[in-house]
């Protein structure tokens, strides 16, 4: 015990430690409600399972969001939108996605339009599974998330930065290209 | 006085006036006819003068054995509900027809969702061949009944790979 200094990484350790324990009490969370699994939202966040009680609330925007909620089937032209609303959240920040749907596809595994495994394209770090999910299963895979926040596991974000080419690479072959081209946004 | 005709009297005034090739009286409240290309805008223009001023839906339905796809326009009056269709067959092979917009203005969005989904064009709509839902299509329009929407996700989207198999071999093991 003669060093009692800490080190800068010891340190940052602490502080992250300190971070995620605030973290995980209050998750802001921002709805991305692609599909048709985010009809169980309303039950989980009113007074029926009340999720403030975890600390759980809305939140308007990406920025200020700690959690990206996929709710359900993802089609190509929202994956763009999705990709765009993702990259703007400000780290760490994590990902649950809802459904078989975002898992294999689910029901839409041979349309034309809906891509089948989310996790090429974005990290995840919760899957809730159900089609839809109940509320139950909504509640408990928030708590999943707070602790695998807890238990240091909830690292899609940083997988994202440190694999960022196979991620970009697997957007461009699904997309072509990333960027949003639409008659309202010209 | 229109506005408390039935459909069949909507009917009898229709045959009155126009040569229909077909007439399905579905329900109370709808009402399907078929016609000749040449009808088309006449028909519409006429129905519209009778209170029919809402364009519902423009769809488009592939009769591919027939070889034929069949334009479908839903209008409906807001004084006396009855939906119409009015449906007209064309070709299928280098599929062309003339806009409506010139009747309902709103069909604008309409053609533009059948040339992507079928690969119709529209004469005389201009915006017509700009994409509307789909972004950066590369293949087949996808509602065409020869598009295999399997084959294509499979080409396209990265699927899951399974240890096990979960497959259902109708209950057999
Ligand atoms: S998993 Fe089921 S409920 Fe959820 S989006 Fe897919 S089809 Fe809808």
């Amino acid at each position: 015990m003669e060093n009692k200094k800490l080190t800068q990484a010891q340190m940052d350790t602490k502080w992250t430690e300190l971070g995620d324990f605030f973290r995980r009490k209050s998750i802001w969370m921002l709805m991305y409600c692609t599909g048709c699994c985010a009809i169980e939202l309303p039950q989980a966040m009113t007074s029926a399972y009340d999720m403030e009680r975890l600390g759980m609330g809305p939140m308007a925007t990406p920025r200020q969001a700690d959690v990206l909620l996929i709710t359900g089937y993802l089609s190509l032209k929202t994956l763009r939108r999705l990709v765009y609303t993702y990259e703007q959240m400000s780290e760490p920040k994590y990902v649950v996605a809802f459904g078989p749907c975002v898992i294999n596809g689910g029901i839409y595994h041979d349309s034309h339009a809906v891509l089948n495994r989310l996790d090429h394209y974005l990290p995840i770090d919760v899957y809730i599974s159900g089609c839809m999910p109940n509320p139950e299963s909504v509640m408990n895979g928030f708590t999943d998330l707070m602790d695998l926040i807890k238990n240091k596991t909830a690292v899609g974000w940083k997988n994202y930065r440190d694999n960022n080419e196979w991620y970009k690479k697997n957007q461009m072959d699904a997309l072509g290209e990333v960027f949003v081209h639409d008659e309202f946004h010209e | 006085m229109m506005n408390s005709m039935n459909n069949q009297a909507l009917v009898s005034e229709l045959e009155n006036r126009f040569s229909l090739l077909n007439v399905d009286l579905v329900s109370e409240s709808q009402v399907a006819i078929d016609i000749s290309n040449n009808d088309v805008h006449t028909v519409l223009a006429y129905l519209k003068s009778l209170g029919w001023k809402q364009l519902s839906m423009l769809t488009n339905v592939d009769w591919i054995e027939e070889g034929k796809y069949q334009l479908v326009y839903i209008i409906f009056n807001w004084d006396n509900p009855i939906y119409i269709q009015v449906r007209t067959k064309i070709e299928r092979e280098n599929p062309v027809f003339r806009t409506v917009t010139s009747v309902y203005p709103g069909a604008k969005y309409y053609e533009r969702d059948v040339h992507e989904f079928f690969g119709v064009k529209f004469e005389g709509n201009p915006d017509s061949e700009k994409q509307l839902f789909l972004e950066n299509w590369d293949d087949l329009p996808p509602l065409r009944k020869d598009f295999d929407a399997k084959a294509y996700s499979d080409r396209k989207y990265a699927k899951r790979e399974y240890t096990k198999d979960f497959s259902n071999k109708g209950g057999k093991k």
